[in-house]
């Protein structure tokens, strides 16, 4: 039996209309090079890689062209072959300058054979995999972009037991994690089983929600095909955020994960399926990332579609291979509806972590003008970490981030679930976001005026 | 047994001193801003009023009533109120100078509170022994405090919330106080005293 | 008659003894020039010091653990009036004033895209780097206008914060709240400034402003070493006198201006 139920849901969270309807049923494409590519230094979490080329530089698929720079960072590769135009600054979804590598590609994606492929994985020690998956320059895939490598190599203290790999793609209108799992259900398998190996963990779950039937079919094929010890796949109720990490391990283990600590501190770790696929090709095939899956999709979309693009593509790119835009649109975003970052230019390129490119027409988002709390408490119903988003929003209205670090706003994992009910249109997530951002350095000042002391 | 806990119910809850019968209002309005400066003004209040309740009511048994000097009441129980008072300030500027600093003016204004003298005056009218002086006293004293705190937590709170700009201050914290006295009216009736 | 007086000259007696000792037991020593200090100081508890308001300030001062003329608001007559209560000479101080340096309002200055969140300027800065299409410039929001303890700052109807150089205390407050660091507090009596803070070359600059410094170098040569260029930018240096009035006219980017002096 690989099949079962979640039989807890997390508390709060909202339903909102999925539409997914215009690209699930849609197979993956492949979008062919773009003109010129633009691959950040800056697609993980942690410190921006070092640059490794210069202009004028030759350079050939896989190649690494930036260096992980510390414990918390990634390497990055080029995405194609070709020849180096520049390393300039370039503004990054998130609103901040980073640099990035300007490729233009010559045609031919020759690939650099800097990595060799190892089919016997099974039989290789898990410190080589755990290698391999540093040298690939891996980062978590579904949107947070922490360096896997670094997610794989957990402190002695803390081993994982559980691996939970997420299929959940609970962010209305994506459905990139949702064709990768109907079209390459294998290849996520094997991802999955080699991040098992590399963690010596005794259980591997598949979480996928119950939505995606034809997903969990594929799913369960594969693991059919390739069992392993005490591994099935936890077909979740539909609901958001049902793919947040937190939110995922209760349903599948009843784990709770303590406030301000991390998955593996009760034993479990999650990792995107996009990530699992890519683990997989790092260490079979040698391969290190260089495309991902994103959905583009919107009403003012000519043609919405699944595209495989290779990383460093310009978003504009993207969108003309899918037909540019048929109606004028207001807001372009990178992500979904309700975690998604607008963009202030299309010009950005394709990173590890952008899993959709979504286009609202005007009527879908106009001007809004925010109101007073009117103590409601829609939010506290619907927060899924059960904060109290409105009493938190009034404490960060009026700056006192003291009582807001007590009322625990760093556990708010952003999802927006309190901005989406809230009646009176509070910018309740850029409250937070901005609320995180001040108590986490006024912590770090602490700590640093204790080491000096 | 009982009826000291009755006694106290009342004077907490049905006939709660500032919610009730409206005394005290001065440092419930001027010392509700915040949370930490309304439990010390409480926990002074609590002091005040219990020391004075047995101290005046020995005063009244001992002194006053058997040498015929009853008209003497209100001078006398000012000066043992004011001593009390007094006490307290020197105690909190020795030992805590920021609740000191906090409660400001309103600390020795405890003197004047309506609350203090009548808590002290009642238990003469009632003809209370020492014992239930002295838990009346308290009970009073505990009312006051509880009241102080509740209000003290829903101003916080409407503070933050930026209530229209002709209601913010002591216009919102007085609307506040009346519809938080109508709540307590609810508890008429559950003690009969 | 007699015993009234009695009983109540003993209770008194009593109440007295009792404050007397107490008097003596909650003994506290205190300094009693803090409360001259205090007195000296204007008591408007801004924080522009550094201490977390008057009393503290007063209180540093009497454990000799702070100098005299750190209180912005106070200006040199309170620096006179404390040093005469420590009994020291008093040390100079010039009167400072903020300003916010840049001038491009929605008019002049362009915008990326169209920002709808909280009227914060920290908040807009972290969204898409700004919605101004220059990285250097006042996002207008009012972050720096509230914290003002005095209301010396207004948020023009353009979209742009100015301080009211007459109404400004020097406390600093400003200074720290804005993200982009474009408050300064420069001496009281200067009035020539140059209204821009952007680093960027000049014809990126033309594009995102129409006031904005183009780095053309003109105002240094007219200026006497009281201009200096910072990369692409021209920053005035108020240690140096100012006061060629040519360089407002000649400035070919409009960015140089006089604001009244006080």
């Amino acid at each position: 039996m690989t099949m079962l139920r979640a039989a807890r849901r997390s508390p709060g969270g909202v339903h909102p209309a999925y539409r997914k309807e215009a690209t699930q049923g849609r197979p993956i494409e492949n979008m062919p090079l773009p003109p010129l590519l633009r691959v950040s230094l800056s697609q993980h979490l942690g410190a921006p890689a070092k640059p490794l080329v210069k202009k004028g530089d030759r350079v050939r698929r896989g190649q690494r062209i930036g260096e992980a720079v510390g414990f918390v960072s990634a390497h990055v590769h080029a995405p194609t072959s070709g020849t180096v135009q520049a390393v300039v600054d370039w503004p990054t979804p998130a609103g901040g300058m980073q640099p990035a590598v300007e490729i233009v590609p010559d045609g031919s994606d020759e690939w650099a054979a800097d990595l060799a492929p190892c089919a016997d994985w099974a039989a290789a020690d898990s410190r080589a995999l755990l290698a391999r998956i540093l040298e690939a320059g891996l980062c978590g895939m579904g949107g947070a972009g922490f360096p896997t490598h670094v997610k794989l190599g957990p402190p002695a203290n803390k081993p994982i037991d559980t691996l939970i790999v997420n299929g959940a793609e609970c962010e209305p209108c994506l459905t990139a994690d949702h064709r990768l799992m109907v079209e390459q259900a294998a290849g996520i398998w094997t991802g999955a089983r080699i991040l098992r190996r590399i963690l010596n963990a005794r259980t591997i779950r598949v979480a996928i929600e119950d939505n995606k039937p034809d997903a969990l079919a594929a799913m369960e094929q594969a693991l059919a095909a390739a069992p392993e010890a005490d591994a099935a796949i936890v077909a979740l109720p539909t609901a958001y955020p049902q793919g947040a990490e937190k939110q995922q391990i209760y349903a599948v283990t009843g784990r709770e994960v303590p406030s301000g600590g991390l998955p593996m501190d009760v034993g479990v770790l999650v990792e995107n399926v996009a990530t699992a696929l890519a683990a997989a090709e790092a260490v079979v095939e040698g391969r290190p990332l260089t495309e991902r899956v994103l959905t583009v999709t919107g009403r003012p979309v000519a043609r919405p579609a699944n595209v495989r693009a290779r990383l460093g593509t310009p978003l504009s790119d993207v969108l003309a291979f899918c037909g540019g835009l048929r109606e004028p649109a207001a807001k372009a975003i990178a992500g979904g509806p309700m975690m998604g970052l607008a963009l202030p230019t299309l010009e950005v390129g394709v990173a590890k972590t952008t899993s959709g490119l979504l286009f609202l027409a005007p009527d879908a988002a106009p001007a809004f003008t925010s109101l007073p709390c009117i103590g409601c408490a829609r939010c506290v119903e619907a927060c899924p970490m059960r904060l109290l988003p409105a009493e938190l929003s009034q404490m960060l209205e009026a700056e006192d981030y003291e009582t807001a670090e007590a009322y625990q706003v760093l556990d708010c994992i952003e999802c927006g679930c309190c901005a989406y009910v809230c009646p009176a249109r509070r910018p309740l997530v850029q409250h937070m976001k901005q609320g995180k951002a001040r108590v986490a350095l006024k912590r770090r000042q602490q700590q640093e005026r204790k080491a000096q002391a | 047994m009982t009826e000291y806990l009755l006694l106290i119910l009342s004077a907490v809850l049905v006939n709660n001193f500032v919610l009730t019968r409206f005394l005290g209002i001065c440092p419930f309005l001027g010392v509700s801003k915040k949370l930490p400066t309304a439990l010390g003004m409480g926990l002074a209040v609590i002091f005040v009023m219990t020391s004075a309740s047995v101290v005046t009511w020995a005063l009244q048994a001992w002194v006053l009533d058997p040498l015929g000097l009853g008209y003497l009441q209100t001078i006398a129980f000012i000066l043992v109120i004011a001593t009390f008072v007094q006490f307290v300030e020197l105690a909190l500027k020795r030992h805590s100078p920021g609740l000191h600093r906090a409660l400001g003016i309103y600390l020795p204004l405890i003197t004047t509170n309506c609350c203090v003298l009548a808590v002290a005056v009642i238990n003469v009218r009632n003809r209370y022994d020492l014992a239930h002086s002295a838990v009346f006293g308290f009970g009073a004293a505990a009312g006051f405090a509880l009241a102080l705190v509740i209000f003290t937590g829903l101003r916080e709170r409407i503070e933050r919330a930026a209530p229209p700009r002709a209601f913010r201050g002591t216009a919102i914290a007085l609307v506040t106080a009346g519809l938080l006295s109508l709540a307590f009216m609810g508890f008429a009736g559950l003690v009969k005293m | 008659m007699f015993t009234a007086v009695i009983a109540i000259g003993l209770t008194g007696a009593a109440c007295g003894a009792v404050l007397a000792v107490a008097a003596r037991l909650f003994a506290v020593h205190e300094d009693p020039r803090v409360e001259e200090l205090m007195a000296a100081l204007p008591g408007v508890n801004c924080g522009g010091c550094g201490f977390a308001g008057c009393a503290d300030y007063a209180k540093a001062i009497a454990r000799q653990q702070a100098p005299l003329n750190l209180c912005a608001p106070g200006g040199a007559e309170t620096v006179q009036k404390l040093a005469a209560v420590m009994g020291v000479a008093a040390a100079p101080l010039a009167r400072k004033v903020a300003i916010v340096l840049c001038g491009g309002d929605r008019q002049r200055a362009a915008r990326k895209f169209c920002y709808n969140g909280i009227a914060d300027c920290a908040a807009a800065a972290a969204v898409g780097g700004g919605d101004k299409l220059c990285g250097y410039g006042c996002l207008g929001y009012g972050s720096c206008a509230r914290v003002c303890p005095v209301n010396a700052i207004e948020i023009t109807p353009g979209g742009i914060a100015r301080v009211h150089p007459e109404l400004c205390i020097g406390c600093g407050r400003c200074v720290r709240a804005c993200p982009r660091r474009l408050i300064h507090l420069v001496p009281a009596e200067r009035f020539i400034h140059v209204l821009c803070s952007s680093k960027d070359k000049g014809p990126v600059v033309k594009k995102a402003c129409q006031v904005g410094c183009i780095g053309c170098t003109l105002c240094t040569k007219l200026a006497g070493g009281a201009i200096k260029m910072d990369g692409a930018l021209a920053v005035v240096d108020y240690a140096q006198p100012l006061e060629n009035e040519a360089v407002i006219e000649k400035c070919p980017g409009h960015c140089i201006v006089k604001v009244p002096a006080t």
